[in-house]
């Protein structure tokens, strides 16, 4: 799951997810969301080699005539094409984050969207209701958090596996604090 | 913060007529637009066909004549043969370019394959819509380059689709510079459709589907993109070339500034030969699940399935002159060629024996894709070992630039493609347009395509063996028995086309409507069919679950 969680402070042995070690006086919690991207630096590594070789294929063929000139500046053009468009994708969608920071004082989510200015909502972790919609909703496993007036959403670009599992992460860190 | 409940309301389709069809992002509205326009090319790319058969129906010249053509005989016919030359050019453009990549892997492709890997849309929406009017564009030029100057002092260029040199370098007019430029828009249209199909398989497959679990159609279509990407360029640095030697006084291919013709064909082949496999690979993606669906069984092997298509894809760049073996080559290129491109039989057979060994002991039931896929498959391997003969060097010095030819890569294009984008067709119209087509109707189709398709190119190989060479506009009354029973074959067909095009537009306006997302079995398990139908304006903007895709079977 895209999902880091960063509990401070440490004690040895802990791995995420595990909060019933973290110590409730002035432990803070901090998740960050990305959506899911299916290919890793290796993938694309893989894919431009390939590509790079299956496409110096011809060149090699005409290496010592002139017609190596007209083939070369398409060939190059391609393989650019194909780099820029999968790191301009893997930056956009790494471009969409949700940050949430827990505290026993607040509980505060920043949203950063790719096209949109940055959202933020901030509440006391008290008073917030965290709610999994099974049924009813559009959404399956809708994640939502309801304080400060607003309710608001959750990992809406995960899986709903995922939301079912970071609620039931995110109840035991509330809990926990309260 | 994104605030919650949004995502109750908001979806309907508000959009105007124009606003949908003419600036369209939509990956599925798109695959429609690029099935209608590649139906309206085919149309006339098949008419063009048609009045070729007419006039090889008796010996003679009968139609295309100095004084006129015209749809009837004409009794004092001076043979021009420009025309002859123009319609066997433009057939072959617009079907290689125009009509079968555009259909099966713009439409096909763009419609099914985001929603079988689970993605809400393509990765640049934008630039899928910039893909399909590229296409449009070029089409126009296309037909454009048919009515415009050319040689002979007549109108369009008749060289054939190669575009070989220097016949191409040298034909007069303007009408091959719109030829060239319509290639070139359209190479330009397949790359970035290309880029942007394997930017979405790559990046947006739904958590968990690693690469061999991605259904077959998406994985077809995936490596399709990626030998497009490849061959393509290849393609357009070998027609700018022509084009300068053309215009600018350049001599890349003219044997007089110490340019060498020769090279164009092997650079044209090393597009050429890949290009076929681009247009057969969508073909069996679609093929793999309709055989599945309807023998209700998981596809045999589904690992050497996917292995064969890389297999075919990566052997399909190294085997290009097999095309030219009587060009002149040395007998170790020759030899090589020829050892290469029987390899690829192995990909081959494997997919052909896995289709059959998925049928095995299934409940296999003949609806109108079945019986689609059924043609397919044994017309596809009558068109395959026609190739292995082909494939012989010394063999093909009799056979090259006969109808033997012509048959075989009729049989492989023309009724292997085709049969499998109407499998696909009839698979997927239910879900696409939420209405039925006529059983009985779809059946009538098959048939009759089936019988008028053989006829036509069956005889075809009796006609290559008794030597009778292809592009020309007559031939010896020897050869008029099996060119007869070819035209009648034709004619045929094509009824059944024009029978076609009516089943589509009965189907869209009075077919049964079908409300169930899945109308075939639960062999048809990809995510397309865990949607409404038809699928609403977004899909997938929510990530499915896993249970919905991952079957477990069959890896």
């Amino acid at each position: 799951m895209p999902a880091y969680w960063t509990i401070t402070p440490q004690a040895p042995g802990i791995t995420p997810g595990a909060f019933a070690l973290a110590q409730a006086d002035g432990a803070s919690y901090r998740l960050e969301l990305t959506p899911h991207l299916s290919m890793g630096a290796h993938g694309f590594a893989r894919m431009i080699a390939i590509s790079a070789a299956f496409l110096a294929l011809p060149l090699l063929a005409v290496l010592g005539t002139p017609v190596l000139w007209g083939l070369l500046p398409f060939a190059g053009l391609a393989l650019w094409a194909l780099w820029y468009a999968l790191t301009r994708n893997a930056a956009e969608r790494g471009g969409l984050r949700e940050v949430l920071s827990l505290t026993r004082e607040a509980i505060e989510i920043t949203r950063t969207n790719p096209h949109a200015p940055v959202q933020h909502w901030q509440a006391n972790p008290y008073w917030v209701r965290l709610t999994l919609t099974n049924k009813g909703a559009k959404v399956e496993n809708y994640l939502t958090l309801e304080g400060a007036g607003r309710v608001v959403e959750l990992g809406a670009f995960l899986s709903p596996e995922e939301r079912a599992t970071l609620h039931d992460e995110l109840s035991r860190a509330l809990r926990h604090l309260r | 913060m994104a605030d919650a409940a949004t995502h109750d309301h908001g979806h309907e389709d508000t959009r105007s007529f124009f606003t949908r069809w003419f600036m369209s992002t939509n990956h599925k509205d798109i695959g429609i637009l690029y099935l209608f326009t590649a139906g309206i090319v085919g149309f006339i790319a098949v008419a063009f066909s048609v009045y070729m058969r007419m006039e090889l129906m008796e010996p003679g010249v009968q139609y295309m004549c100095m004084e006129g053509a015209s749809f009837t005989a004409q009794q004092d016919c001076t043979p021009n043969g420009h025309i002859w030359n123009v319609l066997i050019t433009a057939h072959g453009i617009l079907m290689m370019f125009f009509v079968l990549i555009p259909a099966l892997f713009g439409g096909f492709g763009n419609y099914f394959m985001p929603l079988q890997i689970g993605a809400p849309d393509m990765a640049f929406p934008r630039l899928n819509n910039l893909s399909y009017w590229l296409f449009v564009a070029g089409s126009a030029l296309a037909v454009a380059s048919v009515l415009s100057p050319g040689g002979n002092g007549q109108l369009g260029s008749g060289v054939g689709w190669v575009l070989y040199p220097p016949l191409s370098t040298n034909e007069a007019g303007y009408s091959m510079d719109l030829a060239i430029f319509a290639v070139h828009v359209s190479g330009a249209s397949s790359i970035l459709g290309a880029i942007n199909i394997i930017t979405t398989f790559l990046n947006m497959r739904a958590p968990g589907m690693t690469l061999f679990k991605v259904p077959l159609f998406a994985w077809s279509v995936f490596i399709t993109a990626w030998m497009i990407l490849l061959a393509l360029p290849v393609l357009a640095g070998a027609i700018t070339m022509l084009l300068t030697d053309r215009n600018f006084g350049t001599a890349f291919f003219d044997p007089a500034g110490g340019g060498d013709p020769v090279l164009y064909q092997h650079i044209l082949w090393f597009f050429g030969h890949p290009e076929v496999y681009i247009i057969i690979l969508p073909g069996f993606g679609i093929i793999s699940h309709v055989i599945a669906t309807f023998s209700r069984k998981p596809v045999f092997g589904y690992m050497p399935m996917v292995w064969a298509m890389i297999a075919i894809a990566a052997l399909g760049f190294i085997v290009w002159a097999h095309h030219m073996y009587t060009v002149g080559m040395s007998l170790t290129q020759q030899t090589y060629f020829m050892l290469a491109t029987m390899v690829i039989a192995v990909p081959t057979g494997i997919k052909i024996f896995s289709w059959i060994a998925t049928m095995w002991r299934g409940s296999v039931s003949f609806e109108t894709p079945m019986l689609w896929a059924f043609g397919f498959l044994f017309l596809f391997t009558v068109g395959g070992v026609t190739g292995l003969v082909l494939s012989q060097a010394p063999i093909d010095r009799v056979y090259h630039d006969t109808y033997y030819v012509v048959a075989h890569f009729h049989y492989v294009m023309s009724l292997g493609a085709v049969f499998a984008l109407f499998a696909g067709i009839y698979y997927w119209m239910g879900k696409m347009s939420g209405r039925q087509y006529p059983e009985w109707a779809g059946k009538l189709h098959f048939w009759t395509m089936f019988v008028g398709a053989n006829l036509t190119f069956f005889p075809q190989h009796f006609l290559g063996r008794q030597g009778m060479p292809r592009r020309y506009i007559d031939y010896p009354e020897a050869y008029a028995l099996w060119n007869y029973v070819s035209s009648i074959g034709a004619f045929i067909s094509f009824a059944s086309f024009l029978f076609f095009i009516g089943v589509v537009f009965y189907t869209l306006r009075y077919g049964a409507r079908i409300t169930e997302k899945n109308y075939w079995n639960e062999h048809a398990d990809t995510l397309e069919w865990t949607l409404p139908t038809p699928p609403p304006e977004h899909t997938f903007e929510q990530l499915p679950k896993r249970e919905d895709w991952d079957k477990q079977h069959a890896h």
